[in-house]
Protein backbone atom coordinates (compact mmCIF):
# COMPACT_ATOMS: atom_id res chain seq x y z
CA UNK A 1 0.00 0.00 0.00
CA UNK A 2 1.49 3.21 -0.85
CA UNK A 3 2.04 4.84 2.24
CA UNK A 4 0.12 8.08 1.46
CA UNK A 5 -2.84 6.21 0.65
CA UNK A 6 -2.35 4.41 3.93
CA UNK A 7 -1.90 7.40 5.69
CA UNK A 8 -4.91 8.51 4.44
CA UNK A 9 -6.81 5.73 5.61
CA UNK A 10 -5.43 5.95 9.08
CA UNK A 11 -6.48 9.34 9.36
CA UNK A 12 -9.66 8.79 8.33
CA UNK A 13 -9.98 5.91 11.12
CA UNK A 14 -8.75 8.15 13.63
CA UNK A 15 -10.76 10.94 12.87
CA UNK A 16 -14.04 8.00 12.82
CA UNK A 17 -13.09 7.03 16.07
CA UNK A 18 -12.47 10.59 17.22
CA UNK A 19 -15.79 11.44 15.87
CA UNK A 20 -17.21 8.62 17.48
CA UNK A 21 -15.74 9.92 21.03
CA UNK A 22 -13.45 6.78 21.18
CA UNK A 23 -16.52 5.08 22.92
CA UNK A 24 -19.22 2.95 21.63
CA UNK A 25 -21.46 4.88 23.32
CA UNK A 26 -21.62 7.83 20.84
CA UNK A 27 -22.08 6.11 17.74
CA UNK A 28 -25.64 4.66 18.74
CA UNK A 29 -28.57 4.99 17.43
CA UNK A 30 -31.87 5.71 19.31
CA UNK A 31 -32.80 1.81 18.44
CA UNK A 32 -29.58 0.40 19.74
CA UNK A 33 -28.30 -0.04 22.84
CA UNK A 34 -25.14 -1.42 24.70
CA UNK A 35 -24.73 -3.51 26.78
CA UNK A 36 -22.09 -3.99 29.56
CA UNK A 37 -21.80 -7.39 31.54
CA UNK A 38 -19.25 -7.43 34.55
CA UNK A 39 -18.58 -10.50 36.39
CA UNK A 40 -17.14 -9.49 40.12
CA UNK A 41 -16.11 -11.89 42.29
CA UNK A 42 -16.80 -10.72 45.93
CA UNK A 43 -15.23 -12.83 48.71
CA UNK A 44 -13.78 -11.87 52.26
CA UNK A 45 -10.24 -12.99 51.05
CA UNK A 46 -8.34 -9.70 51.09
CA UNK A 47 -9.22 -6.06 50.75
CA UNK A 48 -8.89 -5.80 47.15
CA UNK A 49 -11.21 -3.18 45.08
CA UNK A 50 -11.00 -3.12 41.48
CA UNK A 51 -10.79 0.20 40.52
CA UNK A 52 -13.78 -0.04 37.98
CA UNK A 53 -15.55 -0.21 40.70
CA UNK A 54 -14.83 3.17 42.12
CA UNK A 55 -18.15 4.95 41.72
CA UNK A 56 -20.26 1.79 42.89
CA UNK A 57 -17.67 0.32 45.78
CA UNK A 58 -19.44 2.58 48.57
CA UNK A 59 -22.64 1.05 47.88
CA UNK A 60 -21.70 -2.46 47.26
CA UNK A 61 -19.69 -2.16 51.00
CA UNK A 62 -23.13 -1.07 52.08
CA UNK A 63 -24.78 -3.41 50.51
CA UNK A 64 -23.08 -6.70 50.71
CA UNK A 65 -20.93 -8.21 53.68
CA UNK A 66 -17.50 -9.01 51.27
CA UNK A 67 -14.41 -7.32 51.88
CA UNK A 68 -13.01 -7.92 48.46
CA UNK A 69 -14.90 -7.28 44.85
CA UNK A 70 -12.36 -8.02 41.73
CA UNK A 71 -13.73 -7.70 38.25
CA UNK A 72 -12.97 -11.14 36.50
CA UNK A 73 -14.18 -10.27 33.59
CA UNK A 74 -16.52 -7.56 30.91
CA UNK A 75 -18.17 -7.78 27.84
CA UNK A 76 -19.62 -5.22 26.27
CA UNK A 77 -21.74 -5.65 23.24
CA UNK A 78 -23.99 -3.37 20.86
CA UNK A 79 -27.56 -4.78 20.34
CA UNK A 80 -30.78 -3.16 18.75
CA UNK A 81 -34.09 -4.22 19.15
CA UNK A 82 -34.82 -8.09 18.91
CA UNK A 83 -31.12 -8.88 19.16
CA UNK A 84 -29.67 -11.35 21.60
CA UNK A 85 -26.06 -12.24 22.23
CA UNK A 86 -24.37 -14.41 24.54
CA UNK A 87 -22.29 -12.96 26.86
CA UNK A 88 -19.65 -15.63 28.45
CA UNK A 89 -19.50 -15.74 32.52
CA UNK A 90 -17.01 -17.19 34.53
CA UNK A 91 -17.71 -21.26 35.65
CA UNK A 92 -19.16 -22.06 32.37
CA UNK A 93 -21.84 -20.46 32.61
CA UNK A 94 -23.20 -18.38 30.49
CA UNK A 95 -25.75 -15.27 30.15
CA UNK A 96 -27.83 -14.84 27.29
CA UNK A 97 -29.54 -11.54 27.13
CA UNK A 98 -32.08 -10.50 24.16
CA UNK A 99 -33.50 -6.68 24.20
CA UNK A 100 -36.92 -6.89 23.68
CA UNK A 101 -37.79 -3.03 23.47
CA UNK A 102 -35.63 0.00 23.20
CA UNK A 103 -35.75 3.47 22.88
CA UNK A 104 -34.23 6.66 23.75
CA UNK A 105 -35.36 6.42 27.16
CA UNK A 106 -35.74 2.90 28.21
CA UNK A 107 -34.89 -0.50 27.29
CA UNK A 108 -36.42 -3.95 28.34
CA UNK A 109 -34.57 -6.76 28.19
CA UNK A 110 -34.90 -10.55 29.02
CA UNK A 111 -31.80 -12.10 30.86
CA UNK A 112 -31.45 -15.59 31.04
CA UNK A 113 -28.35 -17.11 32.90
CA UNK A 114 -27.75 -20.74 32.09
CA UNK A 115 -25.43 -23.34 34.14
CA UNK A 116 -24.89 -26.63 32.04
CA UNK A 117 -27.94 -27.58 30.53
CA UNK A 118 -30.07 -25.76 33.20
CA UNK A 119 -31.93 -22.34 33.56
CA UNK A 120 -30.01 -20.55 36.80
CA UNK A 121 -32.18 -17.48 36.16
CA UNK A 122 -34.83 -16.16 33.82
CA UNK A 123 -35.75 -12.65 34.08
CA UNK A 124 -37.66 -9.69 31.99
CA UNK A 125 -36.25 -6.05 33.08
CA UNK A 126 -36.92 -2.74 32.55
CA UNK A 127 -34.34 -0.18 32.63
CA UNK A 128 -33.79 3.05 31.94
CA UNK A 129 -30.79 3.75 29.79
CA UNK A 130 -27.80 4.38 31.97
CA UNK A 131 -29.27 2.39 34.37
CA UNK A 132 -28.02 -0.72 36.06
CA UNK A 133 -28.93 -4.01 37.83
CA UNK A 134 -27.20 -6.27 39.80
CA UNK A 135 -27.27 -10.18 39.78
CA UNK A 136 -25.39 -12.09 42.52
CA UNK A 137 -25.40 -15.24 44.41
CA UNK A 138 -24.03 -18.26 41.87
CA UNK A 139 -20.95 -19.46 44.56
CA UNK A 140 -17.47 -19.05 43.00
CA UNK A 141 -14.09 -20.12 44.83
CA UNK A 142 -14.68 -18.75 48.58
CA UNK A 143 -17.28 -16.41 47.29
CA UNK A 144 -19.97 -15.36 45.40
CA UNK A 145 -20.21 -13.70 41.56
CA UNK A 146 -22.14 -10.67 41.26
CA UNK A 147 -22.64 -9.51 37.67
CA UNK A 148 -23.18 -5.80 37.19
CA UNK A 149 -25.25 -5.31 34.12
CA UNK A 150 -25.62 -2.08 32.89
CA UNK A 151 -27.29 -0.79 29.68
CA UNK A 152 -26.66 2.30 27.71
CA UNK B 1 -13.91 -24.55 11.42
CA UNK B 2 -12.95 -21.18 11.39
CA UNK B 3 -14.72 -17.73 12.30
CA UNK B 4 -16.29 -15.70 9.67
CA UNK B 5 -15.46 -11.87 8.56
CA UNK B 6 -17.85 -10.56 10.71
CA UNK B 7 -16.45 -12.19 13.69
CA UNK B 8 -13.11 -11.52 13.16
CA UNK B 9 -13.92 -7.97 12.66
CA UNK B 10 -15.67 -7.69 16.09
CA UNK B 11 -12.57 -9.32 17.45
CA UNK B 12 -10.05 -7.74 15.87
CA UNK B 13 -12.01 -4.52 17.76
CA UNK B 14 -12.04 -5.93 21.11
CA UNK B 15 -8.18 -6.45 20.72
CA UNK B 16 -7.69 -3.09 19.80
CA UNK B 17 -9.59 -2.46 23.19
CA UNK B 18 -7.31 -5.08 24.79
CA UNK B 19 -10.60 -7.01 25.60
CA UNK B 20 -10.21 -9.96 23.42
CA UNK B 21 -10.49 -12.65 25.53
CA UNK B 22 -7.76 -15.45 25.67
CA UNK B 23 -10.21 -18.23 24.07
CA UNK B 24 -10.44 -16.22 20.69
CA UNK B 25 -7.04 -15.28 20.49
CA UNK B 26 -6.52 -18.67 18.41
CA UNK B 27 -9.63 -18.23 16.62
CA UNK B 28 -8.78 -14.72 15.37
CA UNK B 29 -5.26 -15.88 14.34
CA UNK B 30 -6.46 -18.70 12.48
CA UNK B 31 -9.03 -16.38 10.44
CA UNK B 32 -6.13 -13.66 9.56
CA UNK B 33 -3.52 -16.04 8.85
CA UNK B 34 -6.06 -17.27 6.07
CA UNK B 35 -8.24 -13.76 5.28
CA UNK B 36 -5.83 -10.93 3.77
CA UNK B 37 -8.73 -8.42 3.86
CA UNK B 38 -9.27 -9.25 7.78
CA UNK B 39 -5.36 -9.18 8.37
CA UNK B 40 -5.55 -5.69 6.77
CA UNK B 41 -8.05 -4.63 8.70
CA UNK B 42 -6.27 -5.34 11.94
CA UNK B 43 -2.94 -3.46 11.42
CA UNK B 44 -4.82 -0.47 10.42
CA UNK B 45 -6.53 -1.00 13.81
CA UNK B 46 -3.73 -1.70 15.66
CA UNK B 47 -2.17 1.39 13.69
CA UNK B 48 -5.03 3.67 14.88
CA UNK B 49 -4.56 2.57 18.16
CA UNK B 50 -0.93 3.13 18.45
CA UNK B 51 -1.44 6.92 16.92
CA UNK B 52 -3.81 7.43 19.75
CA UNK B 53 -1.90 6.23 22.15
CA UNK B 54 1.01 8.31 21.18
CA UNK B 55 -1.36 10.99 20.42
CA UNK B 56 -2.43 10.72 24.57
CA UNK B 57 0.99 10.24 25.67
CA UNK B 58 2.51 13.28 23.35
CA UNK B 59 -0.38 15.31 24.99
CA UNK B 60 0.75 14.36 28.83
CA UNK B 61 4.37 15.63 28.25
CA UNK B 62 3.48 18.87 25.73
CA UNK B 63 0.16 18.11 24.01
CA UNK B 64 1.78 21.64 21.01
CA UNK B 65 4.99 19.53 20.50
CA UNK B 66 3.43 16.09 19.93
CA UNK B 67 0.60 17.68 17.69
CA UNK B 68 3.56 19.92 15.81
CA UNK B 69 5.47 16.55 15.13
CA UNK B 70 2.25 15.01 13.72
CA UNK B 71 1.58 17.75 11.79
CA UNK B 72 4.93 17.84 10.28
CA UNK B 73 4.69 14.12 9.08
CA UNK B 74 1.74 14.84 7.47
CA UNK B 75 3.22 17.65 5.83
CA UNK B 76 5.94 15.98 4.87
CA UNK B 77 3.47 13.27 3.40
CA UNK B 78 1.90 15.73 1.64
CA UNK B 79 5.10 16.82 0.11
CA UNK B 80 6.22 13.69 -1.07
CA UNK B 81 3.76 12.99 -3.04
CA UNK B 82 2.33 15.85 -4.62
CA UNK B 83 -0.24 14.47 -7.61
CA UNK B 84 -2.90 13.45 -5.25
CA UNK B 85 -5.11 12.20 -8.27
CA UNK B 86 -8.11 12.62 -9.14
CA UNK B 87 -10.02 11.73 -6.14
CA UNK B 88 -9.08 14.76 -3.97
CA UNK B 89 -6.62 17.87 -4.94
CA UNK B 90 -3.93 18.91 -3.00
CA UNK B 91 -5.77 21.99 -1.67
CA UNK B 92 -8.77 20.20 -0.45
CA UNK B 93 -6.56 17.71 1.01
CA UNK B 94 -4.99 20.34 2.73
CA UNK B 95 -8.14 21.61 3.75
CA UNK B 96 -9.16 18.22 5.22
CA UNK B 97 -5.49 17.56 6.92
CA UNK B 98 -6.21 20.83 8.37
CA UNK B 99 -9.70 20.68 9.49
CA UNK B 100 -9.55 16.96 10.54
CA UNK B 101 -6.38 18.00 13.30
CA UNK B 102 -8.39 20.89 14.57
CA UNK B 103 -11.28 18.49 15.66
CA UNK B 104 -8.26 16.06 16.72
CA UNK B 105 -6.92 18.74 18.35
CA UNK B 106 -9.91 19.62 20.24
CA UNK B 107 -11.02 15.87 20.72
CA UNK B 108 -7.40 15.04 22.47
CA UNK B 109 -7.84 17.45 24.90
CA UNK B 110 -11.37 16.08 25.58
CA UNK B 111 -10.34 11.99 25.05
CA UNK B 112 -11.19 9.88 28.04
CA UNK B 113 -8.89 7.16 29.37
CA UNK B 114 -9.04 3.76 27.69
CA UNK B 115 -12.75 2.71 27.61
CA UNK B 116 -12.02 -1.11 28.93
CA UNK B 117 -10.51 0.58 32.54
CA UNK B 118 -13.68 2.96 32.46
CA UNK B 119 -15.48 2.31 35.56
CA UNK B 120 -18.88 1.30 35.81
CA UNK B 121 -20.74 4.61 35.97
CA UNK B 122 -24.64 4.16 36.12
CA UNK B 123 -26.58 7.56 35.88
CA UNK B 124 -29.59 5.67 37.68
CA UNK B 125 -30.75 2.29 39.33
CA UNK B 126 -34.48 2.81 37.99
CA UNK B 127 -35.47 -1.00 37.10
CA UNK B 128 -38.58 -2.92 37.20
CA UNK B 129 -38.19 -6.44 37.44
CA UNK B 130 -41.12 -7.67 35.77
CA UNK B 131 -40.34 -11.72 36.72
CA UNK B 132 -37.97 -13.96 38.07
CA UNK B 133 -37.70 -17.68 37.44
CA UNK B 134 -34.66 -20.73 37.57
CA UNK B 135 -35.04 -24.16 37.29
CA UNK B 136 -32.43 -24.85 39.93
CA UNK B 137 -32.10 -22.30 42.42
CA UNK B 138 -34.07 -19.87 44.56
CA UNK B 139 -34.63 -16.21 43.34
CA UNK B 140 -34.75 -13.05 45.49
CA UNK B 141 -35.02 -9.85 45.07
CA UNK B 142 -33.47 -7.28 47.13
CA UNK B 143 -35.30 -3.28 46.27
CA UNK B 144 -32.98 -0.69 49.33
CA UNK B 145 -34.01 2.12 47.93
CA UNK B 146 -33.56 4.42 44.56
CA UNK B 147 -30.40 5.23 45.87
CA UNK B 148 -28.69 1.51 45.66
CA UNK B 149 -28.96 -0.72 42.70
CA UNK B 150 -31.57 -3.44 42.41
CA UNK B 151 -30.16 -7.07 43.19
CA UNK B 152 -31.46 -10.08 42.15
CA UNK B 153 -30.17 -13.03 44.80
CA UNK B 154 -29.94 -16.38 43.39
CA UNK B 155 -29.43 -19.14 46.01
CA UNK B 156 -28.16 -22.22 44.37
CA UNK B 157 -28.84 -25.79 45.71
CA UNK B 158 -31.54 -24.18 47.93
CA UNK B 159 -34.07 -26.33 45.85
CA UNK B 160 -32.26 -29.56 46.43
ZN1 LIG C 1 -11.90 -12.16 6.92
Amino acid sequence: MPSRSRGLWVFAAFFLLLLCGGSAGFCLAADTIAIDVGSVYASNSGKEIDPSLVHIRGKLEYMFDYSSYRLLDRKRQRLSEGEKNDFELPDKRSMRIKVLFVDEKKVRLYVRIQEKEKKLLGTTLGLSRGGMVLVGGPVYESGVLIFLISAD
Amino acid sequence: MTIDCGAAKTLIEKRADGLLPPGAEKELDAHLSSCRECADEQSRSIAVGRLLRSGIDARAVSAQSGLDMMWTRVRAGIEEKKPIGGVLSRRSWTAFSAGAFALILFALLLYPAGPDQSPFNPKTFDVSVEDVESDIAVVTQLNMGEDLPRVIWIVEDAKS
